[in-house]
């Protein structure tokens, strides 16, 4: 009988703290201060391959947060983190409660092109600006460019064509293009083709894996029959480490150079590969040793506070908010069409080197670095050979 | 020819890795009558175990060992725990495994992340084979031999030992058996330790092939469901052969009609189980 007494007594306390608690919410909603508060919505992939990149742009904006009390424009900034499952429907979806309901300044993301595509029309009528923290397709700053979206991270067509006229001058002639069959997997490897060419050089074959596929013995059986004088490969996630280590399991590593866009130089493959990733060359925009002083600060915060290296994706986010922060400061407001017409053209100094984003495309005017994976202290790490200064993607497409 | 045979060999490689976790599957459905849907969660841990021994330093095979164990102990764990009150209760039964899914899933998510990781092939493995123009992993011939000699273990277990008497009994009638005075609960308990170890190990194994990414337990799981069902509830031998040829329709489908692969593999479902309901080597359960 006490007993049941106490258990009543204990489950009305948990009642009226509830109430309590929720009371405290709406007051605070309410408030007078919250009108200079800014609310910043994300919409990020948590699932499947996609998981890590989210997480590790959401790392890079708060930690940014967190070197400036957690203000950007001098601002306080709530942050609303939402899962599109990769889904361009479930994204509007979370798209119309961001903006519907919870009335957000910015939106940050997403991870997949297909995804910005959906959102490209939406932000256009409802006049929300979208900083595009990842999603690289290059329609994005050509014919389905808007003003109300700008990329901090790179496009597609940067991402293929930065390493080409390297490799075309300094590892070999023939090249052998496998990217898996989708938009991103052949606008890289075109934008490849385009400048390897340019280069002297040519392209023997093209293989297309379809999109999934997680076994590549098929392909590295052909690449020894087919027998170039270098491999350009692109594959993203959990895909890349496997096509990196069996690379290496066929006994083509050391045999046939291996070469790639940003992926293969980027710890999030680098780092698990392990030995496999040893010699591949690539062009990156991003990794924790180039030498800059913004860069030396960035990775021993990010060190601090995660206890882990940061990758390109945690400096898309860094940058992301970064880019919120001073185009607040520079328009003095936070009206989107003030904002819009400082977001282009504004210039910043990122961990990955000094950027602009160019007005003609809304994509960064950025350099890329040239690197070779080497082994060092018994880890692999990517070591910049060259640096290619300011890579601007053309105003409209230069294949049509 | 040569890109055939490799073709081939992939085939049956991943095939065992799918026996491997079946086999587990289908034992437990059998003697235990549990659709155990966290099946793929016991893949997922066998490979993280095998991560985090690894680096601690251990080499690959003590790594595989202590995985192994330690995902059967986990078993133990749940069944004692968890599933042993559910018996019987197949509703009940299907909502706490794949419960379970969900929660080691995201347990996984929290201890090692997000990112994407693998196994290293061990050194004394890491080289190719060439036989005339053909190169071949010697990691994955390993793989095969694994598979090979798993299953004499279990048919030697199965037709030559009490315990698998035992457990063939209790697939039969397993009222009978607990008649008999033989202890249930503790081949139940056996039963599903042996089952998640195997998962475990097929992890481990599966590591260098597949690597570590969220989301790898319901991939597999799915894979391995669809085996134990043309392979017949119950039966190791089923899932063997029912593994074996999944694995080589899935490599060659992706080769030769890339975007039918999945579709292929649930036709072959659909029309063994037209042909035969009870799968390959199922037995017709009177009812």
């Amino acid at each position: 009988m006490r007993k049941t007494k106490w258990k009543f007594i204990g489950v009305m306390l948990l009642i009226v703290v509830m109430i309590l608690s929720a009371c405290g919410n709406s007051g605070e909603s309410g408030d007078a201060a919250s009108q200079d508060k800014i609310k910043i919505g994300f919409i990020l992939s948590d699932s499947g391959t996609f998981a890590p990149l989210s997480e590790n742009i959401k790392n890079g904006f708060k930690l940014y947060l967190e070197q400036n009390d957690n203000k950007l424009g001098g601002r306080e900034v709530e942050l609303i983190f939402e899962d599109d499952e990769a889904n361009p429907q479930v994204a509007l979806r979370k798209y119309k409660n961001l903006v519907g309901s919870e009335k957000v300044n910015f939106l940050v993301g997403p991870i997949s092109s297909s995804v910005v595509y959906a959102l490209r029309d939406e932000v256009e009528k409802d006049k929300v600006i979208l900083i595009d923290a990842n999603a690289a397709g290059n329609d994005l700053s050509w014919d389905l460019r808007s003003d109300y979206v700008i990329r901090t991270s790179f496009s597609n067509w940067q991402n293929g064509s930065s390493a080409g006229s390297y490799i075309a001058n300094n590892i070999g002639k023939t090249a052998m293009v496998i990217a898996p069959d989708y938009p991103a997997g052949q606008e890289v490897a075109s934008a490849f083709k385009e400048s390897f060419e340019a280069s002297g050089g040519k392209v023997v074959k093209e293989v297309y894996p379809k999109l999934g596929t997680n076994d590549f013995a098929t392909y590295l059986t052909d690449v020894s029959q087919t027998n170039p004088d270098v491999v350009y490969a692109f594959f993203t996630g959990s895909d890349g480490i496997r096509f990196v280590q069996q690379y290496n399991d066929f006994g083509l590593k050391g045999k046939i150079p291996l070469t790639g866009p940003m992926e293969f130089g980027d710890l999030l493959i680098v780092e698990p590969s392990g030995d496999s990733a040893e010699g591949i060359v690539s062009g990156i925009i991003y990794s924790p040793w180039i030498d800059n002083e913004e860069n030396k600060q960035f990775v021993e915060a990010y060190q601090k506070m995660y206890n882990k290296l940061p990758n390109t994706f945690s400096v898309q986010g860094y940058d992301s908010a970064l880019i919120i922060d001073k185009a607040i400061k520079e328009a003095g407001s936070v009206d989107t069409e003030e904002l819009v017409k400082v977001l282009k053209g504004i210039s910043f100094d990122s961990p990955r080197g000094p950027i602009t984003i160019d007005p003609k495309t809304n994509n960064p005017i950025q350099n890329f670095y040239i690197v070779e994976n080497v082994k060092k202290d018994g880890q692999v790490v990517p070591e910049v050979i060259e640096t290619i200064e300011n890579v601007t993607m053309p105003e409209t497409n230069p294949a049509k | 020819m040569s890109i055939y045979i490799v073709q081939l060999l992939t085939g049956v490689a991943y095939g065992m890795l799918y026996f491997m976790i079946a086999a587990g599957l289908t034992i437990i459905l059998g003697v235990m009558n549990v659709v155990n849907l966290a099946h793929g969660a016991f893949f997922l841990l066998g490979t993280y175990f095998a991560f985090t021994f690894m680096s601690l330093h251990l080499n690959f095979w003590l790594a595989l060992l202590l995985a192994v164990i330690v995902t059967a102990i986990l078993g133990i764990i749940i069944e004692k725990l968890l599933i042993n009150k559910l018996y019987g209760k197949e509703l009940e039964q299907v909502l706490l495994t794949f419960g379970l899914t969900f929660v080691i899933a995201d347990c996984a998510k929290w201890i090692w992340g997000t990112e994407m990781q693998t196994i290293a092939v061990p050194e004394l493995l890491n080289s190719s084979i060439t036989i005339g123009e053909m190169v071949f992993p010697a990691y994955r011939l390993f793989v095969v031999l694994v598979g090979c000699i798993l299953a004499v273990i279990l048919w030697y277990l199965e037709s030559r030992t009490r315990v698998g008497a035992i457990i063939r009994a209790g697939v039969d009638d397993r009222a009978m058996v607990a008649a008999l005075g033989i202890n249930v609960r503790l081949v139940f308990t056996g039963v599903f330790a042996f089952g998640a170890g195997l998962a475990g190990l097929s992890g481990v194994l599966g590591g260098p092939l597949i690597g570590m990414y969220t989301g790898m337990d319901s991939d597999i799981l799915v894979t391995s469901l669809i085996v134990v069902v043309i392979g017949g509830l119950g039966s190791w031998k089923g899932s063997f052969v029912g593994a074996i040829l999944i694995g080589l329709i899935e490599t060659l489908g992706k080769i030769w009609f890339p975007s039918l692969s999945m579709l292929i593999v649930f036709l072959l479902m659909v029309v063994v189980l037209m042909i035969r309901p009870q799968g390959l080597y199922g037995k017709v359960v009177s009812q």
